[in-house]
């Protein structure tokens, strides 16, 4: 018992569901599922299993953790270690042959939200193109707008750089107007495509505008198109 | 160190069950259900329903016992709630409040 002062062992047989909290070192050799909050260091032994989001001073795992993780000092992922979920730490150390998945964090926790809208924005920004696009001046105002909807960082300045893309192929504004209804399935690559079609020729525009107008027309009909080969053969024969 | 042990400052809230030796140092409210032996010690406090094999407590437990084996209230702990077993041992200086049940 001397020895196990101020050390507690969470067994590779014991099944722990609820909260667990306290001031003193916590080793996981078993498993559980709900909180851990503790002022000392989380150890996840090889064998153990958190289900849990765990806030300590420092987090280190050995086993299999699925929760976020918050340490006020480091987080230590060492060989065979299994991680999903986000950590929030001014020290990480991912040593090779651990596995994570999930955002990382190392500063304040306020930068915590930002840093996760930002990874949804450069999926929102693809659709937000062809709006954009539409007028020249309003094309930096909703990108503007979303960082100024109240999150701190460093991250607007790469928004504004996303944004500013978009105006350089602005010549193609009414192509990208037309687009739309025929590349409702298309992926960025069109959009992409046009943009070079723009920036060859800029005087051509129309005269592409009007071409992109007859491709939908032209690609419009391979649904039709499938029955009449087999009207002109049936003619044919 | 194989076995569990809850430290003096940890408090558990939820439940703990699985089938190795468990020593408690610390605070464990809700349900324990072992098919080892807990040891409860000084400074441990129970405020959980107990399943177990056998139970040495020295400390303090709140809520109801039910030992396969054995229960025992070592002096100077203080047991409130029933405890059913088919061995109980209650040396002097314990302190218990419930009611016993030796049939098993």
């Amino acid at each position: 018992m001397m020895g196990s002062e101020g050390m507690t062992v969470i067994g590779e047989g014991i099944h722990v569901h609820g909260r667990v909290h306290g001031e003193e070192d916590l080793r996981i050799e078993g498993r559980i599922e709900g909180s851990i909050s503790l002022t000392e260091t989380v150890h996840v032994a090889q064998s153990g299993v958190v289900v849990a989001t765990i806030e300590a001073r420092d987090v280190v795992v050995s086993g299999v953790v699925v929760g976020n993780v918050s340490a006020t000092n480091s987080v230590h992922l060492e060989r065979g270690a299994k991680l999903v979920g986000d950590i929030d730490a001014p020290r990480l150390i991912i040593a090779d042959g651990a596995a994570f998945r999930g955002n990382v964090v190392m500063g304040e926790g306020a930068d915590a939200t930002a840093a996760s809208t930002a990874k949804a924005r450069p999926v929102a920004t693809p659709r937000a193109r062809p709006a954009a696009s539409r007028p020249m001046g309003t094309a930096s105002k909703p990108a503007a707008s979303k960082p100024a909807a109240g999150r701190p960082g460093g991250r607007p300045e790469r928004v504004e750089a996303r944004a500013a893309r978009p105006e350089r192929p602005a010549p193609a504004p009414r192509v990208a107007a037309i687009r739309p209804p025929q590349a409702t399935g298309g992926p960025d690559e069109e959009v992409t495509v046009v943009v070079r079609h723009a920036a060859l020729a800029e005087d051509d525009e129309a005269n592409e505008a009007v071409e992109s107008r007859k491709k939908p027309g032209k690609k419009a009909p391979p649904r039709g198109r499938v029955p009449k080969p087999g009207k002109r053969r049936v003619n044919r024969r | 160190m194989a076995n569990t042990v809850i430290g003096s400052t940890i408090v558990i809230d939820g439940e703990i069950t699985g089938d190795e030796d468990l020593v408690v140092q610390g605070t464990v409210k809700g349900r324990v259900s072992l098919r080892e032996n807990i040891l409860v010690e000084e400074s441990g406090v129970l405020e959980a329903n107990v399943e177990t094999a056998t139970i040495t407590i020295h400390g303090t437990v709140t809520g109801d016992i039910q030992a396969s084996e054995r229960a025992e209230l070592k002096s100077n702990c203080r047991v409130v709630g029933d405890i059913r077993a088919p061995r109980i041992l209650i040396a002097d200086g314990a302190s218990f409040k419930g009611n016993v049940d030796m049939d098993g």
